[in-house]
């Protein structure tokens, strides 16, 4: 039995409800992620990515229509029961890593812990257990500027993992990095996917889609398409969704 | 097109500009106002405060054109973080970089200009305001005194309109110098790197050393005379630059090292503070020696100020003496807040040089004098004139009534005698009217009036102090010291509202890069609660640190004054003028703290 992570239900978003000129960014959207899968979210600049992935994440908060994740509904939480949900039970990645370089990357990792006001103790533990996942426990004293970019990477995946997050979101990761990182942060997601973590990442990049096992596309806020890698080779699955982008732009 | 772009990104931001508009407008305002007082020949040579002003007031006008020009620097360089987006924008919309430059130097003139107009117009205001503060409050007298003063106008203008194209050339370049994708993406990295261990507490040994013996320095200034304020100027500049780099740091390493720093935001509280510490040394050095100038100035101002009636008050226990009072001057006196008055009658005989008094008279209504019990802290006493004492022409009771004689008689002697014998005497009859006041200051205004018609009544020119009395005295320091206390008070709050405001430009200068580390920690799942704990303390930091040291600065630094007998009662006014000070301060901090909110706290968006 497979059990569901996420469950948006008819999901409409109008920004500017009350102004002069309403927008609806998303028009009725339903879906839902198992737990374990590696979700791909595209489509085009404007169809409404960010919008999607802010409510899910409860940066923002739907016109109408409901999000469950990990079986709790997040559309009507006050901000300190968001601030606190998103501590415990969600992990981001960001683009261009976003550590502070003023803490060492134990003190990085440690952040969303520090935020639940853990035990020290507890921390070190968790902290020390998220780095030798990623293989970077002998990094943990060092500071981000004494880091390569891929160490980078794999220090922010070990922040977005540590308080064991029941998924893991990401806006467009690969946005601001070279083929190089880029590709090292991807890797790095794949690893942490087969480890059982539920990760849905929202891009218009074909080559960052690919790393998914299952792709939704969305176009004027509405999910228009829907792919699975079925265990197709990487490169294969990539050859499908340039296809697919080809007749689905039209 | 850019045009229009450019006044669309202002209009996005006008809040961000109200506050620096409104900063620039007040360094404008105080900077012609104190052009206004300095350069007005006809006050600084006319009034008797003014003359002993004017070579204080150059001083300080270079030092206010000093302090200017780091604000506008400061000041500029917010207006740059707030801009920078945008000209990256142009760039990849395909504007020439010659185009852009043009903007930058076009929009920091407009803004530098109408800030300096507006700003005269404020200061015009203002010093109106002033000048009325100054003969009511501290009772220095303006005469001839106007507050729209051409030249100052002219020099204000000349001033920052210099400074403007400074700035904006300044801004072009460095435009040209960052790339279009620089400015986009303008969360700096910064290559921090914890400082090593042992440069930190060198530099802390270092920093205090150098303080310390900075403030021995002045300490000892009857040793070292001039010399202590040479030593005290470089020991305590550079003491103070070591003690920001590495002392302070140090001390929140130590609470980072604590248990408790791993709650909540502490860590990375401290850890930022600890940056900025270091990123800004600097400017923390110049704000906390010009807190300590400022601070210093005015206590020392002040401290002036609360000497005068002290002087005034032991030298004489009543504040003038009146011969022959006429009607007008006695309706005076019952303005007054009066806490005692005596009449005596006199007859005056010229050939002699003597004035005779009745005995009786003194007796059943003794006169009283005042006379110092340490001089060195102006301390004295009013003690109870016996007969005795009025005929003994060494006691300082004697000494006390001759001086409240008319100027005319004033060198005369003083005789006592019986009623038949002065019954006797072919003389007119005067009257001696003594009037002793509660508060010397409240006084002023009034007693300046009655000296007035004095010496009207006497034929006499003001200079020669008509009333006697401690009046005259206070009188004569007030002109003496006046413009030290006007300058003290002035620039010392002046300093203080642009060296806070240069702190805050700085700080809000770095809002912009600060934005993505708190939308990171917004997404993390930092309450909002939490984000602005962490930035009132971050803030706090900043703000406190320079402050402490600044204070400290001038506790030592006053002993100069003390050691050398310069000022009294100086502890008393520093602390007064601290907590005065500090809440003139707090308000920078609370504005810099919600501007700065306002651009790194993400909003949240709920809606229900
Ligand atoms: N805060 C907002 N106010 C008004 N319109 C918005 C806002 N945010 C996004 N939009 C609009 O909603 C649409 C979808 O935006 P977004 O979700 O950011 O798309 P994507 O991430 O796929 O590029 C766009 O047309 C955008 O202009
Ligand atoms: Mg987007």
């Amino acid at each position: 039995m497979t059990t569901e992570i996420v469950r948006t239900k008819e999901l409409h978003k109008v920004y500017d409800q009350n102004g002069p000129r309403p927008y609806e960014a998303l028009k009725g959207i339903t879906f839902s992620v198992e737990q374990g899968e590696f979700v791909g979210i595209m489509g085009a600049s404007g169809s409404g990515k960010t919008t999607l992935l802010n409510i899910m994440a409860t940066l923002d908060q739907p016109t109408s229509g409901s999000v469950e994740i990990d079986g709790q509904d997040v559309t009507h939480l006050t901000a300190n029961q968001m601030s606190d949900f998103r501590s415990e039970k969600l992990g981001f990645i960001f683009q261009d890593f976003n550590l502070l370089e003023t803490l060492t990357a134990r003190e990085n990792i440690a952040l969303p812990l520090s935020l639940q006001n853990k035990k020290p103790n507890q921390i070190k533990q968790a902290v020390d257990a998220a780095a030798t996942k990623l293989g970077i426990a002998e990094l943990l004293s060092q500071y981000p500027t004494q880091l390569s970019g891929g160490q980078k990477q794999r220090v922010a995946a070990a922040r977005a993992l540590v308080a064991n997050p029941s998924i893991i979101f990401g806006d467009e990761p690969t946005g601001a990095l070279d083929s190089t990182n880029a590709r090292e942060l991807l890797d790095t997601l794949t690893d942490i996917n087969q480890q059982g973590v539920s990760i849905l990442l929202v891009t218009h990049d074909p080559f960052s889609a690919s790393f998914c096992k299952r792709i939704l596309f969305i176009k004027d806020g509405r999910i228009g398409d829907e792919i699975d890698a079925n265990g197709k080779s990487r490169n294969a699955f990539y050859q499908e969704i340039l296809e697919k982008l080809g007749t689905f732009e039209q | 097109m850019l045009f229009k772009i450019s006044i669309a990104g202002v209009k996005s931001r006008w809040k961000d500009y109200v506050v620096l508009f409104s900063g620039m407008i007040i360094t404008t305002a105080i900077f012609y106002m104190f052009e206004a007082i300095s350069t007005n020949n006809k006050f600084t040579t006319s009034s008797p405060a003014g003359q002993n002003a004017k070579f204080v007031f150059i001083f300080g006008s270079i030092l206010l054109a000093i302090i200017t020009l780091v604000y506008v620097f400061y000041a500029n360089n917010f207006l740059m973080s707030m801009r920078k987006h945008d000209y990256g924008l142009f760039m990849m919309l395909g504007a020439k970089s010659r185009v852009i430059s043009k903007l930058i130097i076009l929009e920091t003139l407009v803004i530098g200009i109408m800030s300096t107009l507006i700003g005269i117009v404020v200061g015009i205001g203002f010093t109106q305001g002033l000048s009325s503060l100054l003969s009511h409050e501290i009772h220095v007298p303006l005469t001839n005194f106007s507050a729209f003063y051409l030249p100052a106008v002219w020099v204000t203008i000349i001033l920052f309109f210099v400074l403007f194209v400074i700035a904006g050339l300044m801004n072009a370049r460095t435009f040209m110098k960052t790339s279009a994708l620089k400015l986009l993406r303008s969360n700096q990295q910064s290559d921090w790197q914890d400082p090593k261990k042992r440069t930190l507490i060198g530099q802390a040994i270092l920093g205090l050393g150098l303080l310390a013996g900075g403030y021995y320095a002045m300490y000892d200034i009857n040793q070292l005379k001039l010399l202590a304020i040479g030593i005290g100027l470089v020991t305590i500049v550079l003491g103070t630059y070591f003690v920001f780099n590495s002392f302070f740091v140090m001390i929140l390493e130590m609470v980072q090292s604590s248990k408790s720093s791993m709650a909540g935001l502490n860590n990375f509280t401290i850890a930022q503070l600890k940056f900025r510490i270091r990123d800004y040394t600097k400017i923390l050095s110049v704000v906390s020696l010009l807190f300590a100038l400022a601070l210093g100035a005015i206590t020392v101002g002040i401290g002036f100020q609360r000497m005068v009636p002290m002087i005034a008050n032991g030298n004489s226990a009543y504040a003038v003496g009146l011969t022959n009072p006429t009607r007008q001057m006695k309706s005076l006196v019952g303005d007054l807040d009066v806490s005692s008055q005596v009449t005596y009658q006199q007859k005056i005989d010229p050939a002699a040089k003597t004035v005779y008094y009745r005995a009786s008279q003194l007796q059943q209504r003794p006169m009283k004098y005042a006379y110092f019990t340490n001089r060195s802290q102006l301390k004295s006493k009013v003690g109870t004139a016996s007969l005795s004492q009025l005929k003994n022409p060494s006691s300082e009771a004697y000494d006390s009534l001759v001086n409240l004689q008319a100027p005319a008689s004033r060198t005369f002697k003083i005789k006592l005698v019986s009623d038949t014998s002065f019954d006797q005497l072919h003389a007119k009859q005067n009257t001696l009217l003594l009037v002793r006041v509660k508060d010397m200051d409240a006084a002023s205004n009034t007693l300046t009036k009655l000296t007035k018609l004095q010496s009207r009544q006497y034929g006499q020119s003001m200079t020669e102090m008509p009333g006697g009395g401690a009046f005259s005295t206070y009188q004569l320091l007030k002109g003496v010291f006046g413009s030290f206390e006007f300058m003290g008070i002035f620039l010392g709050i002046a300093f203080l509202a642009m060296l806070a405001s240069c702190l805050m430009f700085k700080i809000l200068s770095g809002a912009a890069s600060d934005k993505v580390r708190f939308e990171m920690l917004n997404k993390i799942g930092a309450r909002k609660s939490v984000l602005t704990h962490s930035i009132l303390l971050q803030i706090l930091g900043l703000f406190l640190l320079p402050a402490v040291l600044g204070i400290v600065d001038v506790a030592f630094g006053l002993q100069m004054f003390v050691k050398s007998h310069l000022l009294q009662g100086a502890y008393q006014t520093f602390g007064w003028s601290a907590v005065g000070f500090s809440l003139l301060y707090l308000i920078y901090y609370g504005i810099t703290v919600l501007v700065y909110s306002k651009i790194v706290v993400p909003k949240t968006k709920v809606e229900k």
